[in-house]
Parts: structure tokens; sequence; C-alpha cells
């Protein structure tokens, strides 16, 4: 077990590789009643065409890797949401672009409910039936997601940037996709991206971390897994251009919504390199863009947006956008407008008042986040699986210069690299 | 487990819990008003004006860049309803000092930025800045009119609308987009003004400080005005159901949203409420449920089938969301399930897994500072005194004869079904 303490927040890791290559971290939460415990395999939404060691290659529907995560709550015995609940534990379960996420929150039998996390999604339970039975499920919620226009300008928006990355498909796929899926297929990429060498378990809260590692060592040791080559993940060459410049979807909104995004041409950063992108960007974007910055005053006062106007940095080794956007009455306007403030701050550069003072709310909601389980395990989740760690990031927001994000803002904002994703009304 | 320590400046009620495990300082200031038709959209657009500007930072852009430099504090507010009351929320949350190299308190700066928005605004002769008043009145506009995006809220809120049609209920907490039109800065200023005298007003802090500190930055930041604190009233939970409404609404949508609307007759403050509770646990709160299990898992009809407790007004709400052309099985099943809960049938194991549920919920709320707070606002709101300690032990000690009790007092009240323009 390796201990790892980061003083500056006040927090202590520990860290356990297992020998079947499961990693295991627990943070122990002083004070706290509830312990919050994920399970993640780093496979996602993309990871569409894979191979394991020397096998050819393969390609699965869209959507499976969501409709998996669907059908591991289903076991021989029942439903294991009702284990969860005669335990006391609240659980639930997410697909993202890069991983899959199980967990659970409770604050009594932490190590029954450990178990049953463990067990379950270590234990594959699908046939014709059972998979049949999950296509209705989930198209309603491929539906539910259709009427949703936050959701339809959002993936517009990645559907125009991206002409061949997978990480502009539908996450749940689509009615048609997900009717090719069979038992067959789900179990194929369940051997492979649900081995314990390709996930993580990290639990945070009210736990003594020894008592958890030995729960985890005794119940891995029980279960055989045979040793598993490299995964390979494919992926078509991505030009760098954007596919649509814009993309109009219709659907009855009360106003416009419009995001713009851009789509980044240098995508082979990893680990280190890719996170202090993040923190650049997205301290470039406050210090331009933000709720105190000029523009969103400006913008504000021209009744351009609302309060739903946003902006977010989405990257991983192999694609990179940001997302600015939110409800307009003119997205045209909006668009000139924000295009007209980035070609001024290209000339002159990022005010280092501003930069200072989105460097200080950058701080500040980092370590907001640490007050909360969830969000402790979904970062630190999320930046161990691009090979970095969440608790590095206080440090980069804290050397990053003003030279690196001017930079930053030079490097991302190239005209030539921008889609826009409407949504509107139908037209009367 | 750590208790408030209670205060009282002129008409501000003081919640204080000192407690070191955060890093952070939880602060809100809950302003209550009955719902009323003449009030409620003032009302309403008071903090979004509050929030453009104060007498010490009139300009926007400064009082936004004043948050940022209390390393990015969170500033927000919410208007809603509980019971027949309409509450303005003001939340502010901001570190605490220990993690940064800070040489103010900012304890004591978020206290007087507070302090500032709520009772120090910009005024410009005697009035809100016109300007201001013009902006926020689109912004609450655009907000009403945003409802409709969201289908699933949408069918909700008319669901609420349609059932609470003869009560104050019926109100949706942002008001009414016909009445912005007509609100003058004088106007909003004089409901301001009335507001702050009436208003119940409660403000919590929750974070390593104490009930004197608080006392002492608070009496130094609000421009308090004199008198006592108000009370809320207990809204009646009380209605007669004489025939079920239907109602179905058109729109391009595709897939339908079933709402379906029930009173419980039971309110926060009666000893029946543990009961309520487990009700609504057991019918659809949890994926173990009856709903989940019976609507998803055994038909296949939806992604989303659950039921929602409003414990203060007694209503309990369900919704899914289902193919068009299953409308009258959905329902079917559905009153199936409150069929079976009115026979009681009721396993152990239902109602274990729900008593576990709930238990794990008023625990885990400890961890958080503004459930703490939340949770804490009920009794402000009710008067009904229950820890959630107790509340855990009342739960516990529910049988499946007082939710069957509680089963046969509920009444079905509106089915309302949001669907596409085809005539079928």
């Amino acid at each position: 077990m390796q201990t790892l303490t980061y003083p500056n927040v006040q927090e202590t890791l520990y860290r356990e590789v297992l020998d079947n290559g499961l990693e295991v971290i627990v943070l122990p939460k002083e004070g706290f009643n509830k312990t919050y415990a994920t399970f993640a395999t780093k496979y996602g939404s993309v990871d569409n065409r894979f191979s394991v060691g020397n096998q050819p290659a393969a390609k699965v529907p869209d959507g499976i890797a969501h409709f998996l995560e669907h059908k591991m709550f289903e076991e021989p015995t029942g439903d294991i949401f009702a284990v969860f609940a005669s335990q006391g534990a609240s659980a639930n379960a997410f697909t993202s672009f890069d991983r899959t996420v199980y967990l659970f929150s409770a604050t009594e039998q932490i190590n029954a409910n450990l178990e049953t996390l463990i067990n379950f999604v270590q234990n594959p339970y699908f046939t014709d039936a059972n998979v049949e039975k999950e296509k209705g499920i989930i198209e309603q919620e491929i539906n539910m997601y259709r009427d949703n226009p936050d959701w339809r300008v959002y993936f517009g928006l990645i559907d125009a940037l991206y002409h061949e990355h997978p990480v502009h498909i539908d996450i749940a796929g689509t009615v048609e996709s997900i009717r090719q899926i069979d038992k067959e297929t789900l179990y194929r990429c369940y051997e492979t991206f649900y081995h314990p060498s390709n996930m993580l378990l990290f639990v945070v809260g009210g736990v003594e971390a020894e008592e958890v590692f030995k729960l985890v060592r005794d119940n891995q040791s029980r279960k055989s897994f045979e040793p598993q080559g490299p995964i390979g993940r494919y992926f078509e060459n991505e030009p760098s251009s954007v596919k649509i410049a814009r993309k109009v979807t219709e659907l009855p909104v009360s106003l416009p919504k419009c995001m713009i995004g851009f789509k980044e041409k240098k995508t082979d950063l990893t680990g280190e390199a890719l996170l202090r992108q993040e923190v650049t960007t997205k301290l470039m974007l406050e210090a331009l863009i933000g709720p105190s910055s000029k523009l969103y005053q400006q913008l504000y006062e021209n009744d351009l947006i609302s309060d739903s106007f946003g902006h977010e940095f989405n990257s991983s080794t192999g694609y990179a956008f940001s997302v600015i956007g939110g409800d307009t009455p003119n997205p045209d306007e909006l668009i000139a407008q924000i295009r007209s403030a980035v070609e001024d701050t290209l000339e002159r550069g990022i005010e280092p008042t501003a930069f200072e003072r989105s460097k200080r709310k950058k701080i500040g909601s980092y370590l907001r986040m640490l007050n909360s389980p969830e969000a402790i395990a979904g970062e630190f989740t999320r930046y161990r699986f691009r090979d970095s760690n969440m608790f590095d990031v206080l440090d980069y927001y804290e050397s990053c210069t003003l030279e690196e994000i001017n930079e930053r803002l030079r490097e991302h904002f190239d005209f030539g690299q921008l889609a826009v994703s409407i949504v509107e009304s139908p037209a009367k | 487990m750590t208790q408030f320590e209670r205060g009282q400046l002129q008409r501000i009620r003081l919640h204080v819990l000192p407690t070191k495990r955060f890093k952070t300082f939880a602060i809100s200031l809950f302003a209550g008003l009955t719902l009323d038709e003449a009030t409620v959209t003032p009302v309403a657009l008071i903090p979004f004006v509050l929030r453009r500007g104060t007498a010490n930072t009139p300009e926007t852009i400064a009082f936004r860049e004043k948050l940022d430099d209390l390393y990015g504090a969170g500033f927000g507010f919410d208007v809603y309803k509980r019971g027949d009351s309409q509450i303005v929320q003001f939340r502010m949350d901001v570190i605490n000092d220990a993690f940064v190299s800070s040489n103010t308190s900012l304890l004591a700066a978020s206290l007087q930025f507070l302090g500032d928005v709520v009772t120090d605004p910009l005024l410009e002769n005697n009035k809100f800045r016109q300007k201001y008043v013009d902006a926020e009145k689109t912004t609450l506009k655009k907000r009403l009119e945003a409802i409709v995006n969201d289908k699933i809220r949408y069918a909700a809120e008319r669901c609420l609308e349609e059932m609470c049609a003869d009560e104050p209920y019926r109100l949706h907490p942002l008001g009414k987009l016909e009445q912005i039109d007509s609100i003058t800065p004088e106007a909003l200023y004089k409901h301001y003004e009335q507001w702050l005298e009436n208003a119940a007003l409660d403000l919590y802090v929750v974070g390593d400080t104490s009930l004197e500190e608080v006392t002492q930055l608070v009496t130094g930041a609000f421009k308090l005005i004199a008198g006592t604190p108000s009370s809320y009233s207990l809204p009646n939970v009380n209605q007669t159901v004489k025939e079920v409404k239907k109602v179905t609404e058109r729109m391009d949508v595709s897939q339908g949203k079933l709402n379906m609307g029930l009173r419980t007759g039971v309110g926060y403050d009666d000893d029946a409420y543990p009961a309520v509770l487990m009700y609504n646990g057991i019918l659809g709160g949890y994926p173990h449920s009856k709903l989940f299990l019976n609507v998803r898992e055994k038909e296949s009809l939806a992604y989303y089938a659950a039921s929602r407790l409003d414990g203060h007004k007694g209503l309990c709400t369900i919704q899914s969301g289902i193919e068009f052309a299953n409308y009258e099985r959905a329902v079917a099943i559905i009153q199936e399930q409150l069929e079976s809960m009115r026979q009681g049938n009721l396993s152990e194991l239902e109602l274990d897994q729900t008593k576990a549920m709930i238990s794990n919920h008023l625990r885990e709320l400890q961890d958080s500072a503004y459930e703490m707070i939340a949770y804490d606002f009920n009794s402000v709101l009710t008067g009904k005194q229950r820890s959630a300690q107790q509340l855990l032990e009342q739960v516990q000690a529910v049988t499946a004869d007082d939710i069957v009790k509680v089963a046969q007092g509920v009444q079905l009240d509106t089915i309302y079904f949001l669907r596409d323009r085809k005539e079928a």
C-alpha cells in the first residue's frame, strides 16, 4: 500500500495495484458519515473498434458500452438494485465517452456494499431474453434525450466538429444500432474491457484504508482472471477540419439554443501535457468569457445571452474542443460579437487583472469541489484514465502564467476550426 | 451530532452550525412570503435586480469581479415554493481562509457582500436603476418562456398547475409572464421594501465559525430593519377530490410524458409524515420501488417511472416517459400499483429496503452543509421540531398498517399527458 499526502489540500490518499492488475484507491474523509465508491472501467462510447493481444480488431454497434452498463445490473438472482436497497445503499451507473462507472453511496454496511459492487460488476449475466427486453427501455431513454434541446444542441455540436472520431456518436447509440446488439457481442466487450487491469476502484468517505484493501484483496483472491494482453483501440484518421460549419436542428424551443466550438488540430497529447492544456484553456476561457468578463457583460447587456450562457473544454487523446454558448435570440449576432471580441483580444492579449481573477476563481472552485466525495471520485477517475493526477491540478492552476494563456488563446481560436450548432423552432 | 446555534437580530433569525468538516463556509438566506397572485411576479423579479449591483458596487462587472476576488465565491439565488409560500433563497459559499493566503476574512467579506445585496441595493432617485430592471425583466421572461424547453419539467409543472387550479400553489414561483411588462422601477422598489418588512428571514451559516462571530458580522453587514421575525403559515393539505381530472396536451415531442398527481392529506408536521415518506418510497422513490419494477423492468414501457413527494404541500406526483400508444396501459399499471398499496400488498422486503434507503439519505445529508441547512429549514417552515435522527427513528418504527392507512387516504387527483400532435 502506497501513501500519498497532499498537504496543500489536507488530503491523504492510499493506493495499491493488486496482482490481477486492479488499481484501488482509498481516500478517508474524517467526520463523514457517507462512503462513496466507484468501480470504473476505461471503456466508453468511443471504444467501438478494438482488439486484445494478437486478436484481429472488431467493430461493435454504437451504444454498446451504455447497453452493457444497463445489463450489468441484472444478475441470475434478480435485480442488483434490490440488494443495494436492502443494504441501505443508493446505487447507480453512467457511461461517458471514455469510461463506464458503477457506484454506490451508503452510510452503513459498507463492507457488504463494497462486496456487492465488486461482485456484480465482475459477474455478467446476459441472456437472449434479457437483452431483448432492455431494448425497449433504452429506446425510451434515447427518445427522452431526443426531446431535450440542451442535449441536442450539445451533441449536434460534436457531430458538426467530427467526421470520423466516435466521440460524435451518441453515447446511447440509436434505436437502429441498439437493435443489432446481442448477448455474444456484449460478452465480447465485457471480456475485453472489464478485466481488472483495465479498472479502477475508488473509495472515499468515512472508511479506514487498510480495512478496504483487505476486503478487496480477499475478494479478488477468490476469483481468477486470465492475464490479458494489451487492449488496442482503433480510430479512423480524423481530418483536422470541422465536418459541418453550421448544423441546425429543429425542435420547439422558446429561444434558439446556440453552441459554438473550436476543434483543436493537435490531439496527440497525453498525461501531464493533456492536463496542462486543459488547465490553461479553462483559465483562458474564464478570463475571456466568464461571468465577470467585459465580453460577458457586453453580450448580456445587448440581450444576446442569458444566465444559461457558459463555456467548457472537453479533451482527451484523440479529440479536443471548446463549447461556448447558451440561449440566444440571435445566433449570428452572438457569434459575430464573440468573434470580434476574440480578435481584439488576440491583438492585445488577456488583461493581467482578468487573468489573476480567473485564477483565483478556479482555485476556489477546485477547493470547493473537494467537499464533495462524488466530485472527488469522479474527477480522480477521469484524470487517472488519462494518465494524470487530479491532485496536481491545483499546482497547475497556481503556476500557470499569463504568457501561457495568451499562447493558448492564439492557438485555440482559429476561426477556420469553428463549428456552430443551433436548435431552433421549426418555421411556422 | 452538532446542533445549530440559534440567535436573532431584529427581523432575521440566525442559525449557525459550527463545524470543521468542510473546506468552505456555506451561507443561505431564506426570505419567504405567502404565495399571492398580486405579488408573486414582482417578488420573483427582486433577486434578479438585486444581483446586478449594490450601493457600494453599482456596476455589475465590478460586482462579479468582487466574487472572483473572494476566491471565486459562489453566489446564487433560487425562487421556489414550499407549502403555500414563495421563497427566495440566496446562497453563498466561500472557501475557508485556512486553505489560501488571504489577508481578509473571507467569511466577513462574504456576509458583507450578501448584506449589501439584500439590504443595500443600488438606488437612483429612490428607485432601482431603470436599465437593470429592464434587463432583468427580459431575463425573467426568458426564464418563464424556457420552461417549455425541458419537456419533463414542463409536464411536471403543468400537472401541478392543473391539479391546484383553485389554490395559490398553481402559481409558478417565478410569477406570471403577463405581469412582467407593467412592472416599473418605482413599483418594484415599493415591493422590495414591503418584502423586506414582511418576509420571514432566516440566515444560515455552516462552517468553522460561531454564533457570536456571525452575529457580530451580520450586525455590521446588514442594514437591519427593526422588528421581530415573521413566521410561516401552514398550507391546507386536506382537499377532497370529487372527480379525477384528465388533461392531454399536444406538442412536437418524440416521447409522451405521463404525470399523475396524488393528494396524500399528510403534511410535514403530521405524525403520519414518516409513513407517507415510506408510502412514496415503496411506490416510486427508488429503483426497487413498485413503479420502477412494474412499468420499467416488467413491461419495458419506460426508461423512467418514479414518484416524488412534496411533503409540505402533501402531494405525491408520478412521472414517466412512454410511447404515445402505451398511455392506457401505463395508466392502468400505475393505478394497479396504487390499488395494491391500498390493499396492503407490501412485503417485508419492500419495507426493509425502503427504510434502509430513507435512513441512508437522512444520514448522508449530514455530509453536506446545504442539505443540513435545507433539512433544518423544514422546521422553520412548519414549526415542527424533528431532527434527522428523530425522523430516522420514526421511519424505522413505521408498520405496514401505518402505510396502508396512508394509502387509503391517498386520492388520485389529476392525470396529465403530454403527447405529439398526430391524432390517433
